[in-house]
């Protein structure tokens, strides 16, 4: 399971596109993109559905991802594990993820295995079979995974808690791998049925990256996913954030020596900007706060006044509902969490009352520049972002345009989303004590040692 | 109910018709006698540049954390610029640039694009923050306040007790033994002194290797290696390390600490780089644990049990014998179940395992084997391996290979002379559902 946003995997922008993208429509709605790259005699097969942890309500948090598991237990063909053993035979990688807006499976194989993952991976687009027994099994692997990721770490507790405030009726409200009681209580049903509503051909889009022929891959994909019935597909209801009338606080203790906060602002994305120029005008606002070592809040605050251990922005452009502009901070020993806060909005002030240097847009451009062509040192991250665009309901093309859309950026464009979005009355702040926990001394018991 | 075909997999056929994807690896040295590792990848204008040094933590002698402070400040001065200009002027240019130190190199990477507008100017501060450093004692105060506060959230996280606990207790007085940011007391004591003089005694060209993978023809590959390791003095190659002494009986830890899982090793020294035997070891653990998915492990532990999100196994070769280890976290009430299930598949596995999983993880590596070399960034992680380990120019050609040619005997005989489970070491971070013994 992980998020992304364009931002933090990659950033796109404008250079010569070095490949075209062939876009294929086959008659049950399902989309296909093929990338060639003949780089490697290697490619990925990813297929995206579009349903993730903000498709779902209350009771069953977290179901696509676990379902997103289920989908290695077996199909009418298939025994449970088999799938990612053929793939492996091949010589193949294997594996899935599952995000706020999307669950997306890839194999990645020498490419004279692509026709045999595509294959496989259609078979499982409706053929699967959910067993209680080894649904069991793996909510249990679930419930260690959140354990993992989760509970023995209290940043991401934090982040958890963060998000539960800063949405209250938005289902951004939980998070993708889902609260634990909610886990603990799913049925075969529940994942029938939501396999069942989402994972259909008209709710997928299938993405190729790699020494391949389009034509071809189209060829296979009428053969294999054109098979399957497209399902009647229900947009789930708006569940719109309410508005924030004033600031919101909250703090959780748990077992760290430094303490931290994040702070967050609501912000439109692509999908719900009335003005997209506005998104772009966030992202060189984030790109300047900490955009590389000479970015203000390394520069100013963790080498300038050593406010700070550390000091980070981000900003998701691509999200399918309204976004967070979020920034965080660890404030060095001596200073307290006020100080720390006090520094960030006096950072945020800075932004809002005057407009960034056209030194720092500069710096912006050539940064996301290089990016772009460094991000095609990989077809995995290629596909990554396609898939990721089409799923949230963007053209493919936001990718190639994006540094366009950053060049017509002016330094007052910065400062007028500073202004109207970074404000006190909309932030959402979530603070991390720490709790006095550590290592209970002394701890050298022995056991017995070597093979039972 | 459709039918899925049956795909047959002969790898005599796949041996024989499969043309094994070729790196073109150059090698050469320069002026002051530096080694360069080099692959021609002409399809995007982007270059990578790594220049590394044996100058690990294993080099640190008393002061523990003396290289990884090293690296850590190169690039904050130079006698030209400061660290402002110093991060101003990479990222005007586009380009990545980062450290890192590990036990046995320091290194320090460069990305960037070939435009020479960009390469040019982004090569030549590149060479003047590794061959002209200064170390300045404001910026080495604030970096070690930074550090001290890293090294005592350190003392909460428990998948870093564990770490660290499993070098301490496999390696006793070995170089590799403490941890490579050093420790609160050992860092307290650092000086601009110590830094200066590690600098002058292992931030040298003999020492050094430089790679170089990208769209720049050889002659000006020559060109940025010479340009980059100009200013360095030649000095001398570090000392070879000493060899570790393997664990003489089992022994088991537990360190109490309030998380909901207990996280967990078992582990015992591995091989270093360029044994002979790493074919036989690691094509085993693969099967065992190496492979994710369809591994030994994985099929014992998370799909028949449930126990856990991940386990695995790796091997871990160095200068000198790195640890095996095996490795996973589970609820702490599973703890003991995890561990019993662990040593019995290991104990199983050492005793035999069927063909058929054999001949399948054969045909993983050698059809995956492409993949390995897919980009830019993972060929030139395996060429820098490649040099700095003095391993064979053919190491990643020959490696298919190998592990056709591999038998059962071949992969058991190897693991039953490395690996001893009645002398492994286990060690638990949580609260286990394991009585102590009280001794």
């Amino acid at each position: 399971m992980v998020r992304i946003g364009l931002f933090g995997l990659v950033m796109a922008l404008a250079w010569p596109a070095q490949a075209s993208i062939s876009k294929f429509k086959l008659d049950n709605g399902m989309q296909v993109l093929v990338k060639e790259d003949h780089r490697a005699p290697v490619v990925v097969q990813q297929v995206w559905y579009r349903v993730g942890s903000n498709y779902e309500y209350g009771g069953i948090t977290g179901i696509s991802h676990m379902l997103e598991h289920m989908m290695f237990k077996g199909t009418e063909s298939l025994e449970p594990g088999e799938f990612s053993k053929v793939v492996s035979k091949l010589g193949g990688q294997d594996n899935a993820f599952t995000s706020n807006d999307y669950t997306a499976y890839y194999q990645v194989v020498g490419t004279q295995n692509l026709e045999k993952v595509m294959e496989l991976e259609s078979d499982r687009m409706r053929n699967l079979v959910i067993k209680d027994e080894e649904f069991q099994k793996e909510r249990d692997v679930v419930t260690e995974e959140r354990r993992w990721r989760v509970e023995d770490r209290p940043g991401s507790k934090l982040y958890e808690l963060f998000k539960a405030s800063a949405y209250v009726n938005s289902p951004q409200h939980h998070p993708v791998i889902g609260w634990m009681s909610d886990i603990r209580a799913y049925t075969v049903d529940d994942l029938q049925q939501w396999y069942q509503q989402w994972y259909a051909p008209n709710n997928a889009t299938l993405v190729v990256v790699g020494d391949v022929d389009p034509k071809q891959v189209y060829e296979w994909a009428k053969r294999y996913y054109g098979a399957h019935k497209p399902e009647t597909i229900t947009p789930p209801k708006p569940r719109v954030e309410i508005e924030q009338e004033g600031e919101r606080r909250i703090q959780m203790k748990g077992a760290t020596k430094s303490p931290s906060l994040i702070m967050g602002f609501h912000a439109p994305s692509l999908v719900t900007a009335k003005d997209s120029q506005e998104v772009y005008a966030l992202s060189v606002l984030n790109s300047v706060l900490d955009g590389g070592d000479s970015a203000r809040l390394p520069r100013h605050l963790v080498r300038g006044s050593k406010v700070a251990v550390s000091a980070g922005a981000s900003y998701d452009e691509t999200s399918r509902l309204e976004s967070l502009f979020m920034v965080n901070i660890t404030p060095s020993e001596g200073k307290t969490l006020k100080e720390a806060e006090a520094a960030l909005w006096e950072q945020i002030e800075q932004l809002q009352q005057q407009p960034i240097s056209e030194d720092e847009l500069k710096r912006v451009l050539a940064q996301s520049e290089a990016q772009y062509v460094f991000h095609q040192d990989s077809i995995q991250s290629q596909a990554m972002i396609l898939g990721s665009l089409v799923s949230i309901g963007l053209p493919t093309e936001t990718y190639d345009n994006w540094v366009e859309n950053l060049r017509q950026v002016t330094p007052e464009a910065v400062q007028a989303v500073a202004k109207k979005y970074l404000t006190r009355d909309k932030v959402t702040v979530a603070t991390l004590l720490p709790n006095g926990e550590g290592v209970q001394t002394p701890s050298v018991p022995v056991m017995e040692g070597g093979v039972r | 109910m459709k039918q899925l075909t049956v795909w047959a997999f002969a790898f005599a056929c796949l041996l024989s018709t499969q043309a094994w994807a070729k790196v073109d690896i150059q090698t050469w040295q320069t002026a002051k006698g530096t080694k360069v590792m080099y692959v021609h990848a002409p399809q995007l204008p982007m270059v990578d540049v790594e220049l590394m040094f044996d100058a690990g933590s294993a080099r640190d002698g008393d002061q523990w954390g003396v290289a990884s402070f090293t690296s850590n400040l190169l690039g904050t001065a130079t006698p030209e610029h400061d660290e402002n200009q110093i991060s101003e002027a990479f990222n005007d240019l586009g380009v990545q640039i980062g450290s890192n130190a590990g036990r046995d190199s320091a290194s320090i990477h460069l990305r960037s694009l070939t435009r020479s507008e960009i390469l040019t100017p982004a090569m030549k501060l590149f060479a003047e923050i590794v061959g002209q450093p200064v170390f300045r004692q404001n910026i080495m105060a604030r970096e070690k306040a930074r550090l001290m506060t890293g090294l005592k959230q350190k003392t909460v996280k428990p998948q870093a007790m564990l770490s660290d606990e499993l070098w301490a207790k496999l390696y006793g007085d070995h170089p590799y033994a403490h941890p490579v940011p050093g420790t609160l007391k050992t860092v307290e004591a650092l000086t601009v002194e110590d830094l200066k003089a590690f600098y002058k005694r292992y931030y040298v060209a003999a020492n050094a290797q430089v790679t170089i993978v990208g769209a720049v023809d050889r002659k000006q590959a020559e060109q940025m290696a010479e340009d980059l390791t100009r200013s360095l003095a030649t000095g001398e190659k570090a000392a070879a390390l000493p060899q570790p002494k393997p664990l003489d009986k089992a022994q088991a830890k537990i360190i109490r600490f309030g998380s909901t899982q207990t996280y967990y090793t078992l582990a015992q020294l591995g091989v270093e780089r360029g044994d002979p035997d790493y074919y036989a070891l690691f094509l085993g653990n693969h099967l065992l644990g190496g492979s994710g998915f369809g591994s030994l492990l994985m099929e014992e532990v998370r799909e028949k049990r449930g126990l856990v999100y991940g386990v695995s196994s790796g091997f871990y070769p160095m200068k000198v014998p790195g640890p095996f280890q095996i490795g996973l976290s589970t609820k702490n009430a599973s703890a003991k179940e995890a561990d019993e299930v662990v040593k019995q598949t290991l104990a199983q596995f050492m005793k035999d395992f069927p063909d058929e999983k054999l001949a399948e993880i054969k045909s993983n590596l050698i059809g995956g084997f492409p993949l390995r070399i897919d980009s830019n960034s993972k060929i030139a992680g395996y060429i820098a391996m490649i040099g700095f380990y003095d391993l064979p120019l053919d190491y990643l050609e020959r490696f298919p290979k190998k592990m056709a040619e591999l038998t059962k005997e071949d992969v058991l005989n190897a693991w039953r002379k490395h690996i001893h489970p009645n002398k492994m070491l286990t060690l638990m971070v949580g609260e286990p559902n394991v009585k102590p013994i009280e001794k």
